[in-house]
């Protein structure tokens, strides 16, 4: 721990204290939900912040591994009776499993054809759920799925959960990106054949970014689930894949933490609009859909780094910049003398 | 001294055209070869071969006893080959020091999961990486822009930051390509003397150069490739004066007229 605090220490800082209070500087139950919901899409975006910007390997899927954690976990607790624990361990293993298999498929993949090929995943999967009506209730859905026995699983001790889960996967992945294995996956993107050369079996990392993707998905997916009770497809498609590429594209792909930022500004976005359309009567339906589009137009246009790495380049410079001007006062005084 | 690396009857087809025509050479332990001959002679070619880039259309590749046409290109580093990019290959959004710790990927073992927990034996494990990058830092004199982004450096600067990538993984055979291009006299100076410490040290290199400076006072020995196939292979005084290479670089009146 003492590492971690050496080395992200004010970011961390910022991170754990705003997480900590915002429940009661927004005392108010549906705030903590939307603050639940937001933890839960940062956790699939980290994830595919690391098989996208750190991997360099596009994925238009990562819903449908959310949704396949989500079922999985439903269904053993409300089928078989098993505890939410033993459900949220199955919705981790079984995405992975399913990334797995995916990720072999399509390992000589890339570009365009990568994207199509887990688009394509994506929609197999949605469409599963909604036929494979026994198990999973089909388009109409599950109810009574069982709450996580968490202190009293109140909506307050539901957000610390979550977000509790939000930092370990969040430190996790900040640890795997300044390691060898997120240096390799960082060298994969750049140069293949200078990753391959220096020795990094480049299918087999691509492989192993994408299945850790498709854990926290699972993950996410499973508290999802348990959380809101209920279950239907409708979340689980191509709307939801494109929000977390948005998600990771707008805070930046080659930073965990920019996938954390983009989370919250797409939520930040996301309430807003709710709120606009109560009091514009046009603004109801998919507007979120164009407005998510239109962000990440205006990003690959203007920012395609994305947020978090554009204001580091801009502090270091400012830096910089103090440092030269500096420098300068120092010779003058030095002249002057 | 005992043969290193064993070239046998190596070619390569591109399309319908022949890169590369039977060649053979051998490396020997502890010794610079140089591979030279004019644009478009199959240099590149033979060392992509060698560093398991592209695999031959037909021959064999000996490395230290090891059949390598068969071996997987991400086992190279871990046998001993390791090597430079002509057109430099560096990753670009990462520190110097990060892009040398790259290079050390084959030395290390830490898993993905103790790497995310961050487990002792990854810290010092990581620990070890940055002590070894720094010290090939020094040798190459980068030190001072370890933490530098690679993408701010100047060309010169990054070939030496591929050199010092190279070598952290302890290789038995370094593999350069063009390593002087775009370099002044000073810093083709530098980087022979570099060569040849690493020569001492008990790394043989196999050389791709157009410098002809650098190979004269380097190279143990000279290939001489021209239009893919060997055309002379002696010791640099004897390539400096066979008359195959002088046709083959400056081209002789017999050819001159039966082109024209």
């Amino acid at each position: 721990m003492k590492q971690l605090t050496k080395k992200w220490g004010k970011s961390l800082g910022i991170y754990l204290a705003l997480m900590i209070i915002f429940p009661f500087v927004m005392p108010d139950e549906y705030y903590r939900s939307v603050g639940i919901i937001i933890g839960l899409q940062a956790i699939v975006a980290i994830g595919l912040c690391l098989v996208m910007g750190l991997a360099g390997q596009i994925s238009l899927g990562q819903a449908s591994f959310w949704g396949i954690g989500a079922y999985t976990s439903a269904v053993l607790t409300t089928k078989f009776g098993l505890t939410p624990l033993v459900g949220l361990v199955a919705s981790a293993i079984v995405p992975a499993v399913f990334a797995f298999i995916l990720g072999r498929a399509i390992a000589g993949l890339q570009g365009y054809y990568l994207a199509m090929a887990t688009l394509a995943f994506g929609y197999i999967v949605q469409i599963g759920i909604q036929e494979w009506e026994p198990v999973t209730g089909g388009a109409s859905g599950m109810i009574s799925i069982p709450q996580v026995p968490f202190f009293g699983g109140s909506e307050l001790s539901m957000y610390y959960l979550i977000w509790g889960i939000v930092t370990c996967v969040l430190l996790f992945s900040l640890n795997l990106m300044h390691s060898r294995i997120g240096r390799a996956f960082r060298a994969i993107h750049k140069s293949e054949v200078a990753a391959t050369s220096m020795g990094i079996d480049v299918r087999k990392f691509k492989l192993n970014a994408f299945v850790v993707s498709g854990m926290f998905a699972g993950i996410s997916g499973g508290l999802y689930a348990h959380y809101m009770g209920i279950l239907d497809p409708q979340p689980f498609g191509m709307h939801e894949s494109i929000k977390f590429l948005t998600m990771v594209v707008i805070g930046g792909m080659t930073s965990i933490w920019g996938a954390l930022i983009g989370t919250l500004v797409i939520g930040f976005i996301s309430e807003g609009l709710v709120m606009l359309s109560e009091v514009v009567p046009g603004l109801q339906g998919d507007v979120d859909t164009i407005v998510f589009g239109g962000i990440l137009v205006l990003i690959v246009m203007f920012m395609p780094e994305g947020l978090v790495p554009r204001i580091r380049s801009l502090y270091e410079k400012a830096q910089a910049k103090k440092a030269a001007a500096n420098a300068e006062q120092r010779v003058e005084r030095k002249a002057a003398i | 001294m005992t043969t290193l690396l064993t070239v046998q009857d190596l070619s390569r087809d591109f399309g319908g055209v022949r890169a590369v025509n039977h060649v053979d050479f051998e490396v020997k332990q502890g010794e610079i070869l140089a591979l030279i001959g004019p644009n478009g002679a199959g240099k590149s070619t033979v060392l992509n071969m060698v560093s398991g880039v592209i695999p031959p259309s037909e021959g064999e590749i000996r490395f230290a006893n090891q059949l390598m046409t068969r071996v997987p290109g991400y086992e190279y580093a871990k046998l001993g080959i390791t090597r430079t990019f002509q057109n430099l290959q560096t990753f670009d959004d990462m520190t110097v020091l990060e892009n040398v710790m790259v290079g050390m990927h084959t030395k290390t073992h830490s898993s993905l999961f103790s790497c995310g927990m961050s487990l002792t034996t990854a810290r010092r494990e990581e620990r070890t990486m940055q002590e070894r990058a720094h010290t090939w830092l020094e040798k190459v004199g980068l030190s001072s822009l370890a933490s530098s982004h690679a993408g701010s450096l100047p060309y010169g600067k990054l070939r030496l930051m591929e050199i010092a990538r190279a070598m952290v993984a302890e290789p038995k055979l370094l593999l350069l390509d063009e390593p002087a291009a775009g370099l002044n006299h000073t810093e083709t100076a530098e980087m022979s003397r570099m060569f040849q410490e690493i020569r001492e040290n008990g790394t043989a290199i196999l050389l791709v150069e157009h410098d002809m400076d650098m190979i004269m006072t380097i190279a143990d020995r000279i290939v001489v490739l021209d239009q893919g196939s060997k055309i002379a292979e002696g010791t640099p005084r004897e390539i400096q004066e066979n008359p195959c290479v002088i046709a083959a670089y400056l081209g002789t009146e017999e050819q001159v007229e039966s082109r024209g």
